[in-house]
């Protein structure tokens, strides 16, 4: 357990756990810069040579693997840099194994460099790309770096695609022709087809060692052993989510999610002025026939609470959501003054997160419950650890005649960071190619 | 001879309010002949501003049984477009030689008369330049030289990710929009006001997808000769071994 006590050991004058330094890198003024001990500017993908790779998100067809690169298109402004170079200057300059030749110098030149020429192993052949591999690009999915990928690659729309046959393309699990072309091709490592266990022997393995058995040095703490042992279980079976078995479903009966607005990826869009007019505030959408039982409105403000918090908010009527559950947009709603938008802007005075509502660990359990021990539980799921945010519970209830018609919780307006200012204007219109606001 | 009528052509079915069309057609016209389209309060309380083109988005039936419509609308370029006749200076015009209807800027005064006659509340008035802007069906590319022959259409179109848009002839018979039009089902808009609208929407339909059986035995390998060369070894590197998914 020494070993254990080495990393996150930090602590402050209060006792309380502290990360030492935060380094945020960013092309924006993103919220997470206020908490920041240095903040590095990024350049946008505009700016910058960027890769879709197998190894990280695939972005293939059904026809077959695809993947995809980003070569700049405008130089960086002032002293932005594209975040992968910045890594690799940190990993070289502090001589991490995967950044040094074995006579200790420096192995990469830069990112494109560092994409070119990394394999996951010395001679694997396996790449950051697939496409155009071999000394003159000669080869696909595997094979030795090529100096002019990124060359080949632009020629291409940037883009490479690899056509499987059409009899490889079906019921992949148990193609033969699949298995053969993906581990020759080496994306696998072997031949077997892909059977979804009923009963699982991974689950089991994890079982057997909350139990006591199996290899000695595997074992899990010992305040999670019962949890693990409930939940691994190889064999599928029902439990109810883990919040709503300690939640009082009388009284928070209705479900609560959220999703992202099509035209918006997170909060850092509420910049831009044409999205603004797009998306600037949003509403809890209700079925209309819970709303009338609840002698609610369409547009009326309503307060939505959970066992942990509660907001106040405006509702929308509507029919493509089921009477038990609620929802709403996220990345809209914004505190006062964050993006240096004006303090009464609509994504602080109407717009509003679900977020007050979810706590990311479970409340603690009655002595004796059989889901897990006392002591602090993260709110997900016992064995993919995926968050557990959509097991709120709410209820919700017409606000008050006299409240304000703003939502709630309001914040403090954010400070402007030294050196910035808020574009006031009234009117505004941007002309390509000229570098100006008019 | 038939005269052209370009139009759009906006498919429903694969609509799915994304707003690319939305933003791409400001980005282009902002920038173009129409002129900068303006915005008003752009980081203040209730911001608002000039679209040429927008999504509004509707529910259809009760639950269980409803549809959550995407429906882009910008100017239609009528046949017989109301908005002509009334303008009081002959800035609102329609163009024989391709059916197009647009604004001279030079001659509009920003009455609005054209905006009231409009059956589909799809032109606008720029609030700081007092003229009244619309789909221009981007007349300064599909006829532009400097674009390559086939970035000549109108911006939406390039832009829609699902491609949901066509652009083409209405009275040639073989165009893609034609075509669309008539293998669809493709309706227009409040028939009944007369402006026969040359935009047509194609409806919701079920998609269907056919798999020839020919499609699955492979051709290219009839002695199945490629499973008989040796094998990798399972201990050589492969993704299974650095990738999480």
């Amino acid at each position: 357990m020494a070993a254990q006590g080495v990393l996150g050991n930090d602590r402050d004058g209060d006792g309380e756990y502290r990360i030492p330094f935060i380094i945020v890198c960013d092309a924006f003024q993103s919220e997470m810069t206020a908490f920041a001990d240095l903040v590095l500017p990024d350049t946008t993908y505009l700016e910058r040579h960027d890769v879709m790779s197998m190894l990280d998100r695939p972005i293939s067809e059904f026809e077959g693997p695809c993947d995809a690169v980003r070569v700049p298109v405008v130089p960086p402004k002032g002293e932005c840099r594209p975040f992968q170079e910045v890594l690799i200057e940190l990993g070289s300059r502090l001589k991490l194994p995967a950044f040094v030749k074995p006579d200790g110098t420096r192995k990469y030149r830069d990112y494109p460099d560092f994409i070119v020429n990394f394999e996951t192993e010395p001679g694997s052949g396996i790449g950051y790309l697939m496409g155009w591999r071999g000394k003159g690009g000669e080869k696909a999915m595997r094979g030795e770096p090529n100096p002019r990928q990124w060359e080949m690659y632009a020629q291409n729309n940037c883009v490479f695609e690899y056509q499987l046959p059409r009899s490889y393309q079906y019921m992949r699990n148990w193609n033969r022709g699949y298995h053969e072309w993906a581990s020759r091709t080496r994306l696998r490592r072997n031949f077997d087809p892909l059977i979804i266990q009923i009963y699982s022997e991974v689950l089991q393995k994890f079982r057997l060692a909350a139990q006591g058995k199996g290899d000695s040095r595997r074992r899990p703490p010992p305040a999670l052993a019962k949890r693990v042992e409930t939940y691994f279980d190889p064999l599928p079976f029902y439990y109810a989510p883990l919040e709503l078995q300690v939640t009082d479903t009388a009284r928070y009966p209705l479900a609560a999610i959220t999703q992202r607005p099509m035209a918006m990826y997170h909060s850092w869009d509420s910049q831009n002025a044409w999205l603004r007019q797009i998306h600037s505030h949003n509403y809890l959408f209700v079925n209309p026939r819970l709303a009338e039982s609840q002698g609610i409105a369409d547009g009326d403000w309503i307060w939505v609470e959970s066992m942990h918090g509660k907001v106040r908010c405006m509702c929308r009527y509507s029919e493509a959501v089921e009477p038990g559950t609620v929802w709403t947009w996220n990345a809209i709603g914004k505190a006062r003054g964050a993006w240096r938008l004006a303090p009464d802007a609509n994504e602080s005075r109407e717009g509003f997160l679900l977020n007050h509502l979810i706590s990311d660990e479970l409340p603690a359990s009655p002595a004796g419950h059989a889901v897990h021990d006392s002591g602090r539980i993260s709110n997900s799921d016992p064995v993919t650890g995926q968050a557990g945010w959509y097991d709120v519970r709410v209820r919700i209830y017409k606000a008050g005649a006299d409240e304000p018609h703003h939502t709630s919780p309001q914040f403090e307006e954010m400070p402007a960071v030294p050196g910035t200012h808020r574009v006031r204007r009234l009117w505004q219109a941007f002309v390509a190619g000229t570098g100006e606001w008019k | 001879m038939e005269m052209t009528q370009l139009a759009l052509v906006i498919d429903l079915n694969v609509c799915v309010g994304c707003h690319a069309c939305v933003t791409s057609c400001k980005e282009w016209n902002t920038s173009g002949e129409a002129g900068a389209l303006t915005d008003v309060r752009p980081y203040d309380h209730d911001p608002t501003g000039m679209f040429f083109n927008r999504v509004q988005t509707f529910e259809v039936g009760e639950y269980p049984d409803t549809h959550t419509v995407h429906f882009p609308k910008s100017c239609l370029h009528c046949e017989d477009p109301p908005c002509v006749p009334v303008c009081p200076t002959g800035a609102s015009f329609k163009r024989p030689e391709d059916g197009l209807v647009l604004v001279d800027y030079d001659k509009c005064i920003g009455c609005k008369y054209c905006a009231w006659a409009c059956p589909y509340g799809v032109r606008e008035l720029d609030e700081k330049r007092k003229v009244m802007g619309k789909c221009t069906l981007c007349v300064d590319r599909i006829n532009n030289d400097a674009l390559p022959e086939v970035e000549r259409k109108p911006a939406c179109v390039l832009a829609c990710p699902t491609n949901a848009r066509l652009f083409g002839d209405i009275h040639d018979p073989e165009s893609i929009v034609s075509k669309a039009i008539r293998e669809n089902g493709g309706y227009q808009l409040m028939p009944e006001w007369g402006t026969q609208p040359a935009n047509h929407y194609l409806p919701r339909r079920k998609t269907e997808l056919r798999i020839h059986p020919d499609e699955l035995e492979r051709s290219d390998n009839p002695l199945k000769v490629d499973g008989l060369l040796p094998k990798p070894s399972v201990k050589d590197p492969s993704l299974d071994d650095v990738t999480s998914w």
